[in-house]
Order: C-alpha cells, then structure tokens, then sequence
C-alpha cells in the first residue's frame, strides 16, 4: 500500500485560492447585515436606540446584552467575518493579484477595502472602547494587545487620509457586480470615504476641536454626499436567503416579537412629524401612533404601534452611511464653529432629505420645519440637531445611538423592567475574559472598568 | 472380542442431562453423541475405552467392563471454564495469560431482554462502562470507557464485529448535540443486531486494544456473532417477542391544576387584568378572552363559574365555536398525548455443518413503534456465516450482515418547535386540553394552536407554537439506511505452530434523512434532505505462531500489517424560503431558487504495522509486548507515521498455592502507549463558501487548519487482582489504572480578534484515574437452585492537566440558558459553568435578597457542576429452580450532574406543580405576599441570619424561574437508582419439548427501564439527554422515558 497517503487528505469540495473581489463582496454584505439586523441574537442597536422596544420576551430592550451573547456576535462577526476577509482581500491583491487587473485598479481596489476596514474598526471601538487592533487578525498571535481608543482612532484617520489620496476616479475598481455598494465607481467610494471622514471629525468634537475641524474641512472640501445617490447602502434582494435581515426577523420568523417605543413615538407625535406614517403602521387607527413603554412587558402588536410595512419590504436597503447624516453633520461642524457653513440651512436640507427618503413631500418638509419645536434654533443647536437626527436616523441604530452618546440629546429613559440606562457602550464577549484574559484584564482597568456605563473616548460628557 | 451395546446417561454436575457429548471410542475415529436427554448408546468391545468430551467440562474416560450401562457425569472445568476469550483483532486468547482487564458479556444479556439500541443492554452489566442511553425512539446512547480521553475528538469506543471494525459515527447536527433542535438519528453501532449476538467482550484499556492502534484508544466493544455447530442436523431457532413501551410518569411534568395562561396580570384595558377583552361573539359587549399569545401559566385562577373564550372558540367546526366555556384546567394535559408503543422482534435462524463446514443464516425483523403517535422504526437484519476447511491447512470463513432500518416520526429533540417536549415542559397553557386539540387537528386538517399570533386582528397562525398533532402528523421525519459489513478471510497453518489469516472486512451503509415542515406550521415551511455514504476497508494480514520452546517455555505472537481506506461523503439541501405546494416535499418545491446543498467529502487511509510476543512460563508468568507503527494520511506527510508500544504481565500465583479455597488468583499489570491521528482535512486552510449574492462570495474560514499537526498521545497503566473461591462460587476482579493523553488534536477555540474562531493545534493533557470492582457470589447453589449475585462498581476521576498555551478553560459547548460545558485546567473534563448562589464568607448561603426574597446571584460564570458520575454499579440478581429462572438488575449511578433548561424556563411559565400550591404557611404560594403567599427561600441573610422574606410566586418574574434564579439552581445531581431490567424464563422440559419434535422451547417475559427507584431531577429522567458526544450534562425538552415490558417465545428444533 504505497499510495501518497497525503494526496487524499485533501478538502476537493472547498478552494484553498480565490480572487480578492469574492472577500471583498462577502465582508461588504457581512457588514450591511451586521449593521442592518434587528435579530435579538446579533443586533439590537434599534432596542438600543429607543425606536423599537420588544413584546413578550424584554431582556434585550432592558439592555441583557449577555444571555444571548449579542456582545459577542457584534465582536465575532466585524472581526472574524468582516475584517478579516477585508484583510484577506488586500493581501491576495498585494502579493497575488489576478493578472488581468491593472495597477491603478489594484490601487483602487486597494482603497476601497481600506475604508471599508476603517469603516468597520471605527464601528468595533465606538461599540467597545479599547479593543485589540496593532495586533489583530494574526492567527500566530492569539492574545493580542488591546490598544487604547483613541489611539485607534487617530490611525484609522491617517488611514482614511491614505485611502483618499489612493482612489483614482478615472480608474476602475471591483468590477463584475462585486461591489455591492457603488459597482466600482471610485468616484463614489471617494465621497464615501470623505462622508465617513465627516463622522469621524466629529466624532472628535467633545475631545480635540483642532483637529474635529481639520478633518470636517477637508471632507467638505473634498467632497461629500451630495444627495441620497451618493449613499453608501446595498441593495437587498425580494427572496430569501437575500433579503434584508429585518424581513427574516419581522416577517419570515411569523413572530411578533416587536413594537414601536413611546420614546420615538412620542417625540414624533409631539412634532406632528410627517414620517410617522412611513414609520409606522396605523395598526391602531387611522392616525394614531402609540407606542409601547420602552422595556416594559405587556406590550402587545395588538395594543401598541408597529413598524410600517416598509420595514417589512424585503428589499429594503441596508445604509452605512447617507446623505441625511452627511447634511446633519455639516450643520453640526458648522454650529460648532468648524465650518465656515450656514448651519440652518444643511440643519433644514437634512430634515427635508430624510422626509423625502422616507417618502414625504417638500411641502411636508416645510410645515414641519415652520414649527416651532422644530425650526433650527442657534442657541438651542445641540437638542434640534440631537432630536431631528436621531429621529431621522430611524432604521440605523447604531449611528443613533453613537450620536446620541455624544449630543446627550434626546433623553432616553431607562429601560423599564431593569432600570438600567442605555448603555455607553457593549461590555467585552464573555470569551475574551478565558481566551485572552491578561490584555482583557488590562483593557477593562485602563477604560475605567469593562461596564456599559464606561464611555468610549470620545464621548467625554 | 465381543461386541455388544452400551448405553447410559451423561448429565452435568447438576444432575441436568447434557445433549450433544461426544462420546467416542479412544483410538478410533468411531462415536456418537448423547441426544436430547443426554442418552447414548454405542458398540463397543470390552477392554475398548470409552470419552466423554464437551466443550467447558472436563474430560472423562471410562473402559468398557461387562457392564451394559454406564451413566457419566461431567464436571465443569474450573480451567477451562474461563479459558478462552477473544481478544484484539479476533484473537483468542487464555484468559488467564492476559495482564489486562476484559470483560464478557453472554449473548442472552443482550437478547433476552432486547433494547432497540443494544448497546443500552450493556449498562450496569460492566465496569467501567459508562452507557448513558437515549430516551428518543431510535435515538443515540453515549458510551465512555475509563472516562472522556479527548478534549474535543471522539470518545466513543471502537466497535468490532467478528473482525470487522464497524462505524459507530454520529451523524447529528451541531444544532442537534448542543440542544437548538433537530433529530437524533442514534449512533451507527445500533445496527448490530442483539439475536445474532453470541459474546460481548469489552476490552478497556490501552494495553488490551493496542493492536486496534489509534482508532481503538477509547476502548473497544468486541462482539462475536453466533456460529454455526459441526452438526449435521439443521438447527432452527426461531424467536418471537412484543414488547410494550409506556411513558413513565416520574419522568415528565407534573402540571399544576390552579392557574392557567398568561404571565401575570397585565392583559385586558387597563393591562392589569388576567384577560382581554374584546367583543368575540357579535353581541356588542366585550368578553373575555384568553391571552393567546402568552405560552405560561401564570395567569388567571381556574374558576368554573368564569366563561371565557378559549382557543376552540375561533374556529368554526368547533363544538365551542364563539362560545365561552368554563376557565378550568385541562381535563387532558400534555401526558394524553403519549401512547402505548407496541414492538415486535422476530427472528429465525438455521445452522448447522459438517466436518468441514459451518454456517449460520438468519433473519430479524425489529418493529419498535414510539410511545408518541405516527412514530416508527424498522429494521431487517440479514446475516449469513459460514466457515470450511479445505484441506488440513486451507481453511475460509465468510460473515455478511445486510441491515436495512426505516424510521418516521423520530421524536424532535432540544429546543425547537419540531420537539412537542419544549413546549409541554417551558411553555405551556395549563388550561388547554390536548384531546381538543388533538379533534382540531383531526377534524380540520390544520394547524389549530392554542398559541394564536392575533386573534382579535384575525390572525390565527401560531405565535411559538404550532398544534402537537399537527406537528406529530404534517412535520415528521422519515430516514432510511442500509448497511451492509461482514468480512471474507482465508487461514492456513503451515505448521501447528505457524499460521498466517488474510481478511478483507468491509463496513458500508447509505443514509436517507427527510425533515419536512408543512405550509402553516409556525415558521418557514421547508423540506430538506440529508444524504450521507460512508465505506471503510480494511485488509490485514497476520502470521500468528504458538510455539512451545520447552516444555515449560511456551512463545506465541503475531506479525501484521493492516490497511484502512475510508470514505465518507455527505449533502445536506434545503428548499429556500418555503414550500409552494404543500405537504409536497421535494426540492423543486422550493419558493425560491435553491441555496446550493452543502457538500462534504473525507478521505482517511491508514496504514499500521504491528508486531506482538507472548511469553508463557509454566503455564504461570506470563508477558506480553506489542509495538505498532502507524501511518495516517491525516496528518502532515513530514510527520504522519508514528509509534507506540505497550507492555503487560500476569502471574496466575494460585498455580503456586496448592488449597482448595483459592480456585484461582492472578495478579496483571500493564503498561501501554496509543497514539492517534488528526481528523481529515485539518491540515490544510481552505476558504468557506457562503451562499451567493448577487455575485460569488468566499470567505476565509472561522476554522484555521494546521500544517503543523502531529499526532496525539494516550500513555496508561494498570494493575489488576482477580481472584475465584470455593469452586467458583465466589470471586472477584478489581483493576487500578490510570491515563494520561497528551498532544490533543483539538480545534482550540481562539479570540475573533485574530480573525478566526477557532484554530487546529496539538495541546493538552487530560488525566483519568480510576477504580473497578467485580464480584460475583452464589450464596446459594443446589442441584435445583441457584441465585447468583454478579455485581459491579466503578469510579473514574478525570482531569485536565493543561490546554493551550496559557488558556484555562477549553469551551467544549455553549449552552442555552448561557451556560456552558468547560474542560478548566485543574476541573475534571464536562464542567457545568453558569451563574451561581452567592454564599458568605463562612460558606453559609445562599444568600437571598432582603427587599424581595430573591437568591442573590453571582452572575460570573463559574463551575456549578460536573458531567461525571462519582461512581457507578449494577447489581444483577438471577435465581434459577430448575427450569425456570429469574433475574433484575439494578442500575445505580451517584453524581453526574445536569442543568435543566426545562426547569429554567418552566418554572418562571408556571407550568410545573411547585409553581402552585400552598407555602409553609398553608396558603396559597401565588397569593401577594400582603396576604400571606410567597415562597420562603432557604438561605441566609447578607447578615448571616436565616431568611425570612417570603417572595412572590405571582408572576413570570419570580425567584425560581430563568429571570431571578441563578444556573445553580436549576442544576441537579444526576444519581439515580433504576430498576433496569427484569426476566422470567422458563424452558420446557426436553421430553415435553420433544413431544412438540423441539429441542428446547424457552418462553420469557421481560421489562427494562421499569422503574425509577430513586433520582433527583424533578420531571425528568437523569438519563435524558440531547445525544451521543462530547456535550452532556443538559436537558433540554428532556423526552420521557418508556418503560418496556414484553414477552418472548423462543423455539428450537
């Protein structure tokens, strides 16, 4: 029995080489989804956010974050499933690229994993604080150092910085489809990159005002989104499996696991806002919104105000990044001073654009913004901005609840049945304590303690 | 010389006639054989010498005088009696030469009183053997020798057929093993067909299963099929048997009588009452209306005297259409909804032979049904044996078993819908009745829940749970699998020293799984097959010699070499997003277009070279080596080949003693190595492949492979005493040993932050040390009775000694109810981690509450159990008065733990009876504390003071229930004392037997799993678990147990 006893043990259903572009096409959708999702498993950044509170079973909406381990789904996936193939990507690019791709396409291909990258890193420190980057995604070491916040941060933006010089709008990128949220338009990829640049300048605003007006000067100068066109969102498809993930949760599941919170609700009934009925559904009268209590039991779809059918659209498509928050973030740098930008009016096209998107009429935009609780108000800047951008931010969780981290704006209740507040950020996965636990041990104590109410740099009030 | 006629009758110690002894005239090749009633006769000369021979007595001889009748007893020889037994690959071997512990099992343990699965037949009846069975039909039945080696490979012992090692793989889901639902579709060695069985002989530790080489490093069950006699009389026998399985009360929910759905009172207007309103009738007033949705039990108090509408009022074929009926309890609880299982086995088989030849041809068919309605499983078994002698030196033997065993309806496992168990133990409305449901089911054809999504909005789908028939009857699974093993193998003896054995074994087998989910179950409708093909070769060769050097020197051993080529391929598809047509299941009946099915493809050749050498001194010392090298294309091809040795001696030191007491002593030890290899493809990184967007997608794998693997090690000791007293009537063996296994192939997990999950390495060592004890004792033996006492005890201690690099804790599981199952450096392996009590500094606790009553919970996961018995035995006792015979076996286990997912969320729904009742004060618990309800925790103030804070039991959000309780609570000693089996046996007088032209007629009536005497857990069986594997110590939508009780009629001729 001679036989090359090696030959056999061989995996002939999986391949052990691929293109960089299929990588970079499975971490984009791994993203979208992470940052879309609304599965009590994995993403409940819209419990977080006080858009939605749960029915019969409310651990997640009183912020348990650990019984289903969703800390560490947010950890696994961005990590694992996003960045590493991100990693992947670029390394098949740098060391083995397909030889029918130019340079400067390699180049571009090159830059659009870099700000999908920043991208997802800027997502994992806003989520946790410290967490291991210098050392990350090398399987040789598996306990690598956890870096400090902040200095995470300042790399990410030299790293955008080099991204944007990188992208070359006259040359090609992902072609074939691959890119699921601009089809290789580096053009586009460059206002994305910039928009994001925007996020994070003032991401800075509390803690470093140099260097928050810097960057938001050189984004806007550079170029941002112009419209709802411009955004960074995918596609999702009518038919499972590649729906949007809100459709499995909401319509597949046959649950009713879901209402609309009295915070949101309540805000917006206040406001006579327009987009309450592209919301919501009317499910308790024509006109009548009503939301449960946030983390209370005995909200039931019966008794309380549900998402509108547009949530339930299986294509629905899954934003990173938009034109809505581009315009409140011009409005906000210029408020502070950053910008030299008339403030009311990017304040005014954000709320317009958002009512739009969600398919309201200038007309509507108008009245809305004539009232009084609602017209750009100087010296009031931080609650009109706060208010009008988290409820435009319905849908995208995790960026309302990161910017009310920072505006303190609106107040959100704690969460009825805990009475817990809405958490600061996510406490480490459980795992990291027995896997890597002297540089767990060493993250927790240098952030102030591994609790949800320890704040991540930036957000220093 | 004159001939002339002698006769007589040859009968055994017992004064019982013995059939079938040769008795032969000494020189000449002349004889015949006693018949039925142990009578002979045969010409003879005087001065002629006549012997009497049979196999396990002793030989006598008698000249032929002038006397016409000569009556024979034979004695059982002591020496022989134990003689001979089989041993690594196929061998027989002198029990007493051996410096390792086996142990024998007779075929009549395994099928008298039959066991679907037969392994289960084996539990208490061996020490060391640890048998943890299923309580699903058909399910898988988890076996451990001398403790769990392997932090995260395969621990289940190798399995040998007449030579043939079988598969014993467990192709259950992941999902299925760690409790989120699926089937359990048992292990492959509960193929094996008990009527064919003849022995069971475990071999336990390294030294004994040395040759077997890697795979064999968790033990191996030997089993010996029966043969055809050198006879040339065709024997028949033919065996017949019901058995009839019946839910045993103690191990399913006791439901409490007082309450029925809801939460608490947070329904109706003002979300303060126990149910809703709204006008169900038409009449322009509201009613009242059970809250649906909630799947608890802590709602309103039943009152005879209170109309409400129930689930049965929204249906029109419903006799309670738009009625309101009497809030009361279920007249019928979840229980109505078991059944008596009835099972038949019958079995035929002929044999017979000549001079040259043997065989042996049978056929079984085992039809089981489930104690749930629409469940079945069938088998047929084939099987064929034949041996011939050629000439002198050439001899072939041939064994073929074909088995062929079709399922539907295996009950659903863990936590999942597809499980009725999950519903009826966490979530349940007290108040619905299941023979309602059950005519909903049967006079609609749809899926009535009690569980309506939105009844006052119209909407009548479930909301968790779906109908239990119609979950038993439109979403049943169906599974077939064929298998065929046997082996073809040719001797020849140069010398009658010297002999070489070429064997070809082959082990195939097909399986067929189809799960469907009807259009209108709660859930996507799908339907998805799994089809899987497993073959495995083995060709080996062997030159075995047995040489007397002098005439006190005997050397004997073997020189092999041996060949494995498997292949193992399975696909797993799915229709994607639901069914168009329903109830029709196939996968063009896909809603959407097709995820691809999920392939897999394995490969592992091995090649072992191994060599063994038995020394044997005056029949007294005896030494044993053996050394084998092993190639396995599993591993790097730098590092695939490796060695291990092992070493053992006994000392039969009552051949040194000369007194009558002592029948025999032997005293063993050994010393043996294993190594083992990596499983396929963990060598080299390939990229995984997600389902495909709108584009291909690729991702790199969670799982890093490593290029770098060697293999693993196990090195162990053991000693041995094994003594017999008074002519065997007592005797016993105990065995010492210890393991360590070293360089663990194991796919440690690692942090996300490195990019992948989990990672290929060689670290580790766990360590098991443990004890066996075997006695047996005849207090009382006549000539008519006898009542033999075997008993058995065992205990294992096992413990990690390190993991990789500096990690302390291993994660073998995560759990639902966040617990999980650790292997923790310095904990035996199967810790149970979760949220403990939180006790005082001086150890008192737990500590509850003040303010409301509560345990105060340490919410650090932590140790707060351990898979492991403490122990284990079994005590069997078989009282024989002439022909007929009774025997029972009590199965004992102390220690082991278990967490209860079932009780964790059962116990905050309300559904168990201790959610009721009254408290120590006589009222009831669920009464407001104000006026006098509540339940008191024992334990201790912050202060240390006893508790006296009473809390409340009115609601979801109680103490005891998932939400205030801690892991430790719903954490159980897993002991238990059963009643595992009980035989009647009576066998019919020969001369009444051959007056029906039958050779022995034996009738029995049997019953196993009987009766829980003692155990723990509450509602459940201790024994109750998920699967076979790694990932033991939880119960989740636990399935009860059946009691089987049964009669057999077996017929020889």
């Amino acid at each position: 029995c001679s036989d090359d006893l090696s030959d056999v043990n061989v995996d002939t259903k999986s391949p052990t080489e691929v293109p960089a572009d299929v990588l970079f096409s499975n971490a984009t959708k791994g993203l979208v989804d992470q940052m879309v999702s609304t599965n009590v498993n994995r993403g409940i950044f819209k419990l977080v956010a006080q858009y939605w509170t749960e029915t019969t079973y409310t651990d997640e909406a009183n912020y348990n974050l650990v019984e289903r381990n969703i800390n560490g789904a947010q950890w696994t996936i961005l990590y694992r499933d996003v960045l590493k193939d991100l990693d992947e990507a670029a390394m098949i690019l740098s060391e083995n690229p397909d030889a029918s791709l130019s340079e400067a396409q390699i180049q571009n291909q090159l830059a659009m994993i870099e700000v999908l990258q920043v991208f997802t890193w800027h997502v994992l420190v806003d989520t946790f604080g410290d967490i291991p980057y210098t050392e990350a995604l090398d399987l040789e070491n598996g306990t690598p150092v956890y870096d400090d916040d902040a200095a995470i941060y300042a790399d990410l933006v030299n790293r955008l910085d080099g991204a944007i010089a990188q992208l070359d709008a006259g040359s090609a990128g992902f072609t074939g489809g691959a890119d699921y949220l601009y089809n290789g338009d580096a053009g586009q990829w460059s206002k994305f990159a910039n928009s994001l640049k925007l996020r994070l300048a003032l991401r800075y605003a509390n803690v470093d005002d140099a260097k928050a007006s810097q960057m938001a000067t050189e984004a806007i100068e550079a170029g941002v989104f112009e419209s709802h066109a411009d955004n960074a969102a995918m596609q999702y498809e009518a038919s499972a499996p590649n729906t949007n993930p809100i459709w499995t949760d909401l319509v597949q599941s046959g649950r009713a696991d879901f209402v609309a919170a009295n915070t949101i609700v309540d805000a917006m009934n206040e406001r006579d806002d327009p987009r309450r009925d592209d919301y919501f559904a009317e499910n308790l009268g024509e006109g009548v919104y009503e939301g449960g209590t946030y983390g209370a039991t005995g909200n039931t779809q019966s008794n309380s105000t549900i998402y509108s059918e547009r949530l339930e659209d299986p294509t629905l498509e899954g934003v990173l990044l938009d034109y809505t928050e581009v315009e409140f973030l011009i409005a906000e740098a210029a408020a502070r001073g950053y910008v030299s930008e008339d403030a009311e009016a990017h304040y005014n096209e954000a709320v317009t654009s958002s009512i739009i998107y969600w398919g309201g009429t200038e007309a509507e935009a108008d009245t809305y913004l004539a009232q009084p609780e609602v017209a750009y108000d100087e010296a009031n800047w931080v609650e009109r901005i706060g208010v009008q951008k988290w409820i435009a931010l319905y849908n995208r969780g995790f960026e309302a609840w990161s910017t009310w981290r920072k505006l303190d704006v609106p107040e959100l209740p704690n969460a009825a049945q805990s009475g817990l507040p809405v958490p600061l950020r996510f406490t480490y996965p459980a795992s990291e304590a027995t896997l890597n636990s002297d540089n767990w041990a060493a993250a927790s104590s240098a952030i102030g303690g591994d609790e949800q109410q320890t704040p991540v740099f930036w957000d220093v009030n | 010389q004159e001939s002339m006629t002698v006769s007589g009758t040859v009968t055994d110690g017992n004064g019982m006639p013995l059939p079938g002894v040769n008795v032969l005239i000494k020189g000449t090749t002349r004889g015949e054989q006693t018949d039925f009633d142990g009578n002979y006769s045969i010409q003879a000369e005087q001065g002629d010498v006549l012997v009497f021979s049979y196999l396990g007595m002793q030989t006598v001889e008698y000249p032929v005088t002038n006397v016409n009748t000569i009556d024979v007893v034979l004695e059982q020889d002591a020496a022989q009696l134990e003689e001979v037994v089989v041993t690594a690959l196929g061998i027989s071997r002198e029990k007493r030469s051996l410096g390792y512990a086996t142990e024998e099992v007779s075929g009549a343990e395994v099928n008298t009183a039959k066991e679907g699965n037969f392994i289960n037949s084996l539990s208490g009846k061996v020490s060391g053997l640890d048998i943890k069975k299923s309580s699903t039909l058909g399910g898988s039945s988890n076996i451990i020798i001398r403790g769990y080696t392997s932090l995260t490979g395969n621990n289940q012992p190798l399995f040998v057929v007449d030579g043939v090692p079988i598969s014993n793989q467990n192709t259950n889901t992941s999902d299925q093993t760690s409790g989120r639902g699926g089937y359990d579709y048992g292990n492959a060695a509960m193929d094996i067909n008990p009527d064919d069985v003849a022995s069971v002989n475990v071999l336990k530790g390294a030294a004994a299963s040395a040759l077997y080489g890697s795979r064999a490093a968790n033990g191996v069950i030997l089993i010996t099929t029966k043969t055809g006699r050198k006879n040339e009389d065709i024997g028949v026998t033919i065996s017949s048997g019901i058995t009839f399985s019946q839910m045993d009360d103690d191990t399913f929910v006791e439901y409490q009588k007082e309450y029925g759905a809801g939460y608490g009172p947070f329904y109706g207007p003002n979300e303060d009452a126990y149910f809703n309103e709204w006008d169900v009738d038409g009449d322009g007033n509201d009613d009242l209306v059970v809250p649906f949705t909630e799947d608890a039990s802590f709602g309103g108090r039943f009152d005879p005297s209170l109309m409400v509408f129930q689930w049965d009022a929204f249906y029109p074929e419903s006799p309670n259409y738009l009625q309101a009926t009497p809030w009361t309890a279920a007249e019928n609880g979840p229980e109505s909804v078991f059944r008596t299982g009835v099972t038949y086995n019958h079995s035929i088989s002929l044999d017979g032979g000549t001079d040259q030849s043997t065989y042996r041809l049978g056929y079984t068919l085992f039809d089981q049904e489930g104690i749930l309605p629409n469940s079945n499983i069938k088998r047929n078994t084939v099987d064929v044996k034949a041996t011939h002698d050629f000439t002198d030196k050439l001899s072939a033997g041939v064994t073929a078993t074909y088995t062929n065993t079709d399922g539907k309806g295996r009950y659903g496992t863990g936590y999942s819908g597809t499980n009725i168990f999950q519903s009826m133990r966490q979530w349940n409305q007290n108040n619905v009745d299941f023979e309602a449901q059950k005519d909903a089911y049967f006079t609609t054809g749809r899926n009535i829940t009690w569980n309506y999504a939105n009844a006052e909005a119209g909407n009548f789908s479930p909301i968790y749970t779906d109908n239990p028939y119609w979950q038993l009857y439109e979403n049943y699974q169906t599974d077939v699998r064929d298998r065929l093993y046997g082996n073809f193998n040719l001797n020849y003896e140069f010398t009658d020293w010297f002999s070489a054995t070429g064997r070809v074994s082959m082990d195939t087998y097909n399986d067929l799984r189809e799960e469907r989910r009807n259009v209108g179950s709660n859930g996507v409708s799908a339907y998805q097959r799994y089809d899987a093909s497993y073959t495995e070769l083995n060709y080996d060769l062997l030159l075995n010699f047995d040489y007397d050097l002098s005439e006190d020197l005997n050397l004997s051993g073997l020189l092999g070499a041996t060949a494995r080529r498997q292949t193992f391929r399975e696909m797993r598809a799915s229709t994607t997003g639901g069914l168009v047509i329903p109830g029709l299941y196939s996968l063009s009946n896909s809603q959407n277009l097709l995820v691809p099915p999920t392939e897999n493809f394995e490969e592992l050749h091995t090649n072992g070279y191994f060599a063994s050498a038995s020394f044997g001194y005056r029949n007294t010392f005896f030494l044993d080596a053996t050394a084998r090298v092993d190639e396995s294309s599993s591993l790097p091809e730098s590092d695939n080949t490796y060695f291990y040795p092992s070493v053992s001696t006994s000392i039969v030191f009552s051949e040194l003693f000369n007194n009558d007491w002592m029948s025999f002593g032997k005293l063993r030890a050994n010393y043996a190595e294993v190594g083992n290899y990596a499983p396929p493809l963990s060598v080299q990184n390939v990229y995984s492949n997600p389902t495909n967007f709108r584009t291909p997608l690729y991702s790199v794998n969670s799982t890093a492979n490593n290029p770098d693997l060697k293999n693993e090690t196990t090195k162990s000791w053991e000693v041995g005493l094994e003594m017999e007293f008074f002519n065997r009537r007592l005797g016993f063996d105990l065995a010492a040993y210890q393991s360590n296994s070293i360089d663990q192939l194991m796919p440690v997990t690692v942090t996300a932050a490195t990019g992948y999950t989990r990672r290929w390495v060689n670290a580790g060592e766990v360590e098991n040390k443990g004890i066996e004890a075997s006695l047996h004792v005849s207090p009382v033996r006549t000539d008519d009775f006898e009542w033999r006492i075997n008993a058995n005890w065992f205990t294992n201690e096992s413990e990690v000694l390190s993991l990789y690099g500096d990690n302390q804790n291993l994660q073998i599981a995560s759990l639902q109810g966040g617990i999980s199952v650790n292997a923790t450096v310095g904990q035996p392996y199967g810790t149970i981690w979760g949220t403990n009590y939180t006790y005082l500094e001086d150890g008192s606790g737990p500590v509850i509450n003040p303010d409301n009553g509560r345990f105060v919970v340490d919410g650090t996961p932590q140790p707060i159990g351990d898979i492991n018995p403490d122990w284990k035995a079994g005590i069997s006792n078989t009282l024989s008065y002439k022909a007929v015979s009774f025997s029972f076996l009590i199965d004992i286990q102390k220690g082991g733990d278990i967490f209860s997912l079932d009780t964790w969320y059962g116990y905050a729904t309300g559904v168990t009876a201790n959610t009721a009742g009254l408290n120590e004060l006589g009222n009831p618990v669920r009464d407001p504390i104000s006026e006098g309800g509540g339940l008191l925790l024992e334990g201790v103030n912050p202060d240390g003071s006893a508790n006296t804070t009473r809390t409340q039991m009115g609601n979801y959000a109680n103490a005891i229930g998932y939400g205030y309780a801690p892991n430790a609570y719903h954490t159980y000693d897993g002991s238990f004392v059963k009643l595992r089996e009980a035989t009647l046996s009576y066998s019919l007088p020969t001369t009444l037997a051959e007056r029906l032209s039958l050779t022995n007629v034996t009738l029995s009536a049997v019953g196993r799993n009987l009766w829980i005497i003692d155990k723990n857990i509450p509602y459940s069986d201790p024994e109750a678990g998920l699967s076979s594997g790694n990932i033991q110590g939880i119960q989740s939508g636990a399935i009860p147990t059946a009691r089987e009780y049964g009669f057999n009629v077996r017929l020889q001729f």
